[in-house]
């Protein structure tokens, strides 16, 4: 951005420039946009990944890996993907945006925001370079099941300690954004009053909280199992792998919500700017994510119905599992009501967010069908879980961070995108994301099971689709970079209030917004 | 104390406790199984007084054994079944065999199936987590003892105890 | 056109065969025919909600949209509709929920089998055991499978009989038989898995875990192992071969005259 405007407002402290003016910087929009291009590039290693994977089940046979590798292949893609790529684009969005929409100067605590970005690249390096030892990278996959786990090379530390640091990165930017959310609104702005997008960051900053220390006592065990002679996982101790699988999902379904909330958040925020139409039903909608997220820590069982459990308890997480799809259609019907009798425009945010009402909702329905334990004893561990939470997480998550890149990219650079290219964008990747992940759910409930890197000839049809769909949908993304770097390159400069149907106070402010945003804090009504 | 540190120190007060709770959830998990039976994990201790009450009830229990990670050992159940009757005390053993030439640790962990009646099936006398060590080309005999409850339900007619005999001399030697 | 389509023929290798299957098998036993059941009226209802709120979008897309001008409604709140879908998706989920838990609670319930299967899992085979009649053995993923599935083994997989989907040493049941399969692991955890037979359990090694199957038809069940379990995970297929009674307890004496003639 514009170093003048850095020295017209940052009279008080020295800002440097250059690489050091990244790497010391206290602003929430550098670290944002820090955050943001990190996440980024993570999309593409993890995507590079996911074309290994899908380039070996392009056919049946094996002709490109051999098998360990493309166990290590699926386990880092699922690890970058999740902490490298979601994570921080949510956490680069909330520190862009929750500042300049709740009226402050700045996230609450600056420094710590700082050290909570730079964590990230030292431990995927870590993570990452792994994958170069001599026995290999983690290869037990992103959930890490003992006794598996245990059976690992040298990796094992090495990706614990990365995941220990990941954690520690999300806890610090959890607490800074709720610090942020309850001590820096703008006067007038109470709780209810709040965009609805910081709502959700709320409630997930607080599923982190809740949840990552708890992932860090889950692999902390493992380590000193590994290690140190404990034994809470091995059954020669008196200790039991299931228990590990357990405290990994008590942590690991609020993670998927951590994963889905902002994303709510983003869509309840653009459907309503180009419907020209307030969001309806606001306040079902915050009651809604709250309880979302506090069903989530009662469901975790259902990720692991074959282990063996009484029947009592495979009835009480059947029927909390199912609970979960009353908030969740309470939000999807309270969009289309949002709709509903607007006066609808169609710019690129806009078809991403219905393209992830339509795409998340199918992943919903998916998971219903999952919840159902007699059917979940057929379906688990096929690829029709595998196509299930794809759906939720790529035209889920994924979408919604590409909507919401579109939608206030010309707030943060003060250029307007180009929109041909980006419906452009938008067609290519909604076909092919289609053709990648749907034939996945017929050879799932055709008995293919996941994470094997050859299969029997009869689910041959299906995966040469899907692996033609992945490459499509790998190089439209190269696309959106151009775009990106089109953008920066615009000559013609956007509005302050680049959508007519937005609201919020965001768009007061200049576009690109000052390097401190309200020096002075604007009155909310 | 502004409200700013207020949040900061509640907020690193939860992550801390969750942390914690992590661990706490060990010992919440084996009170879970103790109460459900989860895995058949019941009775890892011996019930050291057993008053016998003999019913004219007659149940199967079936007798398995498991290797754990291919180890040098042959380890079986002398009775692959029996007969028992409800609330008497009933004796039988294990065989090991220890197939290699060195001396070596081994530990064995009880299942019972079906897991929710495993509270039933009470061990007087168990091998179960105990250390035994063996010499080289050495057969021991491992005995068992127990009683089934009075209280099993009536609709079960078979118990199946299995044993997991782990070899532990590594991790013996590693202390 | 002709040259497109030979190409095509050439990517999906199994076009003319048309194993173009999308739905999961109803199976031959009991469970596998209700959890089948169950996945149908869960689809359908899922099809149902789906086909409503998808509808209302597209209609709302097709004429509430700017360019037909049509002119934004006030409307953004009606505690009354929000009650409505509240409550409707709820009594849906009960109505799924009771079938569902009648359904688990038959699938659950070993009790009165005639014959134990033991099954234990090790990297990367299966051992089965017949507690009753002492018959033990290994079954492992055929040869020809296994030499075809090596990195660039020059074999064209397709060709290949049951490729991935067969083993040295088939397990052999009787039909109409209740069966208690138990399941246990040596190493890793692995998980037991035929479709046609129903569901999957996992094998935990320390631990042991059940499920039971009464086959219907006789035949050959294909399956493999569901639980990630290391490297060779996706090479360690499980065959079921499902016989009349009368040639089981044929089999099982020939296994145990083989057996005898072994220790002699």
């Amino acid at each position: 951005m514009s170093a003048n405007i850095d020295k017209l407002h940052d009279d008080h402290h020295h800002t440097p420039s250059g690489i050091m003016r990244w790497i010391t910087t206290t602003n929430h929009k550098d670290i944002g946009t820090l955050y943001l291009w990190f996440s980024l590039i993570m999309f593409f290693i993890g995507g590079l990944m996911a074309l290994v994977i899908r380039a070996e089940l392009f056919q049946p046979g094996l002709q490109l890996v051999v098998p360990g590798f493309f166990n290590q292949m699926t386990t880092m893609h699922a690890l970058i993907m999740i902490f490298g790529a979601v994570m921080p684009a949510f956490v680069g969005l909330a520190n862009w945006q929750i500042p300049i929409m709740i009226g402050a100067p700045d996230m609450a605590l600056p420094r710590l925001n700082n050290w909570s970005f730079w964590i990230l690249p030292f431990a995927f390096t870590m993570m990452i370079s792994t994958l170069f030892f001599e026995s290999g990278g983690p290869a037990a996959g992103w959930t890490l099941y003992p006794p598996l786990s245990l059976q690992g090379g040298d990796s094992m530390p090495f990706v614990i300690l990365s995941i220990h640091m990941l954690g520690l990165s999300s806890i610090l930017g959890a607490i800074n954004v709720i610090a942020t959310i309850l001590n820096m609104r703008a006067p007038g702005m109470t709780l209810m009053k709040m965009p609805i997008f910081v709502w959700t960051w709320l409630i997930t900053a607080f599923l982190l909280i809740a949840a990552m220390p708890v992932l860090a006592g889950a692999i902390t065990m493992l380590l000193t199992d590994r290690f140190f002679g404990t034994s809470f996982f091995t059954a020669s101790g008196g200790g039991d792998p299931v228990l590990f699988q357990h405290i990994f999902w008590f942590f690991g379904h609020p993670e998927v919500y951590i994963l889905i909330l902002p994303a709510f958040g983003i869509v309840s925020t653009i459907i309503p700017a180009f419907s020209r139409k307030k969001l309806f039903g606001y306040d079902s909608m915050v009651y809604a994510t709250a309880s979302i997220a506090l069903l989530s820590f009662i469901v975790w069982a259902h990720h692991m119905f074959t282990v063996g459990m009484p029947l009592a308890g495979e009835i009480f997480f059947m029927l909390t599992t199912m609970l979960i799809a009353v908030p969740t259609g309470v939000k999807v019907f309270n969009w289309v009501a949002t709709m509903w009798r607007g006066s609808m425009t169609f710019e690129t945010p806009m078809l991403f967010a219905i393209a992830f009402i339509v795409l998340f909702t199918i992943g919903g329905f998916s998971g219903l069908m999952l919840a159902m334990v007699p059917a979940d004893f057929q379906y688990h561990d096929t690829y029709f879980v595998v196509a299930h939470f794809h759906y939720v997480l790529v035209p889920g998550a994924v979408f919604a961070i590409i909507a919401a890149v579109y939608y206030w990219l010309p707030k943060w650079t003060g250029k307007m995108y180009n929109e041909s290219l980006g419906k452009l964008h938008f067609w290519l990747t909604t076909i092919f994301v289609n053709l990648t992940f749907f034939p996945m759910h017929f050879v799932g409930l055709a008995g293919m099971p996941r994470r094997i890197p050859d299969y029997a000839v009869q689910f041959a049809d299906f995966n040469a689709i899907a692996s033609v769909g992945a490459f499509g949908f790998g190089l439209s993304q190269l696309l959106f970079v151009y775009i990106l770097f089109d953008t920066l390159k615009q000559k013609v400069s956007a509005e302050d209030k680049v959508w007519d149907g937005a609201e919020g106070l965001e768009w007061t402010l200049s576009s690109p917004p000052p390097y401190h945003s309200f020096e002075k804090a604007p009155k909310v009504e | 104390m502004s409200s700013l540190k207020k949040t900061y120190i509640a907020l690193t007060f939860i992550t801390i406790f969750m942390f914690s709770f992590s661990y706490m959830l060990v010992p919440l998990y084996d009170i879970f199984c103790e109460i459900t039976g989860l895995n058949g994990k019941t009775n890892q201790e011996k019930f050291l007084v057993v008053n016998e009450n003999p019913t004219e009830r007659f149940v199967t229990v079936k007798f398995t054994s498991t290797i754990a990670n291919s180890a040098p050992f042959q380890f079986e159940p002398i009775d692959r079944e029996m007969i028992v009757q409800v609330g008497k005390i009933n004796n039988t053993f294990y065989t090991l065999t220890n197939n290699s030439t060195t001396l070596k640790h081994a530990t064995a962990s009880p299942s019972v199936v079906p897991s929710e009646h495993a509270e039933y099936f009470k061990k007087i006398e168990c091998f179960c987590f105990s250390q035994q060590q063996i010499n080289g080309l050495e057969t021991i005999e491992l005995p068992l003892q127990f009683i089934v409850d009075n209280e099993l339900p009536l609709e079960t007619k078979t118990l199946i105890l299995s044993y997991t005999m782990f070899n532990t001399t590594d991790q013996i030697g590693s202390k | 056109m002709r040259k497109l389509s030979v190409l095509l023929l050439s990517v999906f290798p199994a076009i003319a065969s048309a194993a173009w299957e999308t739905n999961m098998p109803r199976g031959v036993t009991p469970t596998s025919e209700i959890a089948y059941d169950i996945h149908m009226l869960i689809f359908y209802i899922t099809v149902v909600i789906g086909i409503l709120v998808f509808g209302a979008m597209l209609y709302s897309i097709i004429y509430h949209r700017k360019s037909v001008g049509h002119k934004p409604a006030k409307f953004h709140e009606s505690t009354k509709v929000e009650i409505i879908w509240t409550v409707i998706p709820f009594l849906i989920l009960v109505g799924m929920a009771i079938p569902a838990t009648n359904a688990l609670i038959m699938m659950e319930d070993t009790r009165d089998s005639e014959i134990t299967l033991k099954v234990t899992g090790y990297q990367w085979m299966w051992q089965y055991e017949y507690l009753e009649d002492n018959i033990s053995f290994f079954s492992k993923i055929d040869t020809k499978s296994n030499t075809a599935r090596r990195l660039n083994s020059g074999v064209d997989v397709t060709k290949v009989d049951n490729y991935l989907r067969d083993v040295d040493n088939y397990v052999v049941l009787p039909t109409d038989t209740k069966v208690r399969v138990l399941l246990t692991a040596s190493d890793v955890i692995h998980a037991w898995w035929v479709p046609e037979l129903g569901g999957k359990k996992d094998a935990i090694p320390g631990y042991v875990n059940e499920l039971w199957v009464d086959i219907q038809e006789p035949g050959i069940y294909r399956g493999q192992c569901a639980e990630l379990c290391g490297k060779d995970h996706g090479f360690m297929p499980i065959v079921v071969k499902a016989v009349p009674k009368q040639e089981y307890y044929k089999w099982v004496s020939i296994q145990k005259t083989n057996k005898v003639a072994e220790n002699k």
